[in-house]
């Protein structure tokens, strides 16, 4: 089977495997528990995404995240201007036409100064929620109604944990087979190359920074996407949502899980997610104690929880 | 007549009130392999930096086959034509031999790249990412990722650089053919004396940012300024 063919034939079997999660798991806490843990896994998964094709390290896509909220939710909250089913995909070309645009500055900027970069933005992003009042609510934030029906389901069903799980994790699993194929294709390639070896891909007479800008596009528009699901579940979005902390929440996501695979990012969701849930029954200080197993992954698997069969792998093999 | 293949006049290039480079001027014959010699600090990296468009001159001008490239980018002189090799083996680690080379030759429309992993003993690791091959294997794919097209104008930085005396001028050998078969007009910058005067068909001699001398391999071994600077008694 070629790799497009695998990858097709495992975001089916992933497909398939929600509405089973969905059946097995009781309605309630555990099951609003995955369908936010989904959303954030896609904010994750931006974030593995610009680190595994570009190299990148952003402390920023909260921003990303929050933008595609906030549009999305302006957009539902004015249905004379705009239908839902229009607002909610030019939320995420929107964020992702300005991520490219940014991207053409911001992706010639490398390593630490990058990350700083996407900080700083970010930083400005959620202070500009907080200002323009007007447009974002502030501080209090936006609270949105949502239609009657949105793509020929009820609202009711966005807003349910049952409904949204699914919703959720169809779009996991649909924008991380995206983010498979982009990976295996001629372009995906490419930009691999570009976060090895810069300058040889410019002496190979490759332009670097449209590449670059481009994979920053596609992982914002990502980000953004979380954002939309975000706002339909909660139908409310302040700039908490934009914070930077929400930011290094993904970073250790896709740290945890690993940015080397696709399915890292998404492992390392999980893991955090359902860690927080156990921790915090335990002790207030369970950031702490998410710090001292993010540590330990750090330096037993660099490659993070996703790296853990490769390594299997390598030492059977050098055992055998 | 036909137009020089590399064609370098008054190339200038200071590093603050440093001057590394004191208007080289440079004619490479369409089809020559060039040796470019000299000691430490006589400019030769420099030379082929700004040859390459990776730093810019402070004066001076380049053309490729008549074309005038001065101003442009290392890609775009890619696309007129000149590829380059580095000093330090410059590859893609985590990709596949056979990948690097598909992209490369992707780049400037070329199909030989199977035919190069032929002839650069790397079909066999086509599959395998460069990083786990061996340093001389990662150096000939360094060479084959600037071969690939082939381009008109190839600069190599030190291509032997690391590797054993034998596989030295086995790398010489194959560099030769290639070359050859291809039309390659190649510069060579190489401190290994044995790689330069087996292959080149003349030299050119750089000191202090400044060329002082150019003829063949018998000629340079006999030149009494560059004995001096460079070559030292073991030439003789």
């Amino acid at each position: 089977m070629s790799g497009a063919g695998r990858i097709a034939a495992g975001a089916l079997a992933a497909a398939a495997a929600g509405p089973a999660i969905a059946a097995l798991v009781p309605p309630g806490v555990l099951l609003s528990l995955l369908a936010q843990a989904c959303i954030y896994a896609i904010l994750a998964l931006s974030v593995g995404v610009l680190a595994r094709q570009n190299g990148m390290v952003s402390f920023g896509h909260a921003a990303m995240f929050g933008a595609g909220a906030y549009l999305a939710g302006i957009g539902l909250g004015a249905p004379g201007l705009l239908p839902a089913e229009a607002a909610l995909p030019l939320a995420v070309l929107a964020v992702a036409a300005v991520c490219f645009g940014l991207g053409l500055i911001v992706v010639r900027v490398h390593g630490i100064a990058f990350a700083m970069l996407t900080l700083a933005l970010g930083q400005a992003c959620f202070e500009a929620a907080n200002k323009a009042r007007g447009v974002t609510g502030g501080a209090d934030g936006l609270t949105v109604a949502l239609p009657r029906e949105i793509f020929g389901l009820p609202a009711a069903t966005f807003q349910r944990a049952e409904g949204m799980f699914l919703i959720a994790w169809l779009a996991m699993v649909a924008l991380a087979a995206l983010a498979a194929l982009l990976a295996r294709s001629r372009f995906g390639l490419l930009t691999e190359a570009i976060r090895e070896n810069e300058e040889r891909a410019r002496f190979l007479g490759y332009g670097t920074v449209l590449p670059r800008a481009a994979v920053f596009a596609l992982s914002g528009g990502i980000a953004a996407a979380g954002g939309v699901l975000y706002v339909l579940y909660n139908g409310f979005v302040s700039p908490e949502t934009v914070h930077w902390s929400v930011s290094g929440s993904a970073l250790i996501m896709a740290l945890l899980g690993g940015t080397r695979t696709v399915w890292g990012p998404l492992a390392g969701a999980a893991v955090y997610f359902l860690l927080r849930e156990q921790l915090v029954e335990v002790t207030e200080r369970w950031l702490g104690l998410l710090g001292i197993l993010l540590v330990l992954v750090m330096v037993f698997l660099p490659d993070g929880l996703s790296g853990l069969p490769r390594r299997l792998r390598r030492r059977h093999g050098a055992e055998a | 007549m036909s137009a020089p293949a590399l064609l370098a006049r008054g190339l200038a290039r200071h590093y603050g009130g440093v001057a590394a480079l004191r208007g080289v001027d440079l004619d490479l014959v369409p089809g020559e392999i060039r040796g470019l010699i000299g000691p430490n600090g006589a400019g030769k990296s420099t030379l082929v930096d700004v040859l390459s468009g990776r730093a810019p001159g402070s004066g001076g001008s380049v053309r490729l086959f008549g074309q005038d490239i001065t101003g442009l980018g290392p890609a775009a002189r890619r696309h007129a034509g000149l590829a380059r090799s580095f000093q330090r083996t410059s590859i893609f680690p985590a990709l596949p031999v056979g990948a690097q080379l598909d992209l490369a030759a992707r780049r400037v429309g070329a199909t030989d790249a199977p035919r190069l992993l032929d002839e650069l003993d790397l079909a066999r690791l086509a599959a395998v990412p460069a990083e786990q091959t061996a340093y001389g294997d990662q150096r000939r794919l360094d060479l084959a990722l600037a071969l690939v097209g082939p381009p008109r104008v190839l600069l190599l930085d030190e291509p032997a650089a690391g590797l054993t005396a034998e596989e030295s001028l086995a790398l010489a050998d194959r560099l030769r053919e290639l070359a050859r078969a291809r039309g390659v007009t190649v510069l060579l910058v190489e401190h290994d004396m044995e790689v330069v005067f087996r292959i080149c068909e003349r030299i050119t001699v750089l000191e202090l940012g400044a060329i002082l001398a150019e003829g063949t391999p018998q000629e340079i071994r006999r030149h009494p300024e560059v004995v001096r600077a460079y070559l030292g008694s073991a030439a003789a």
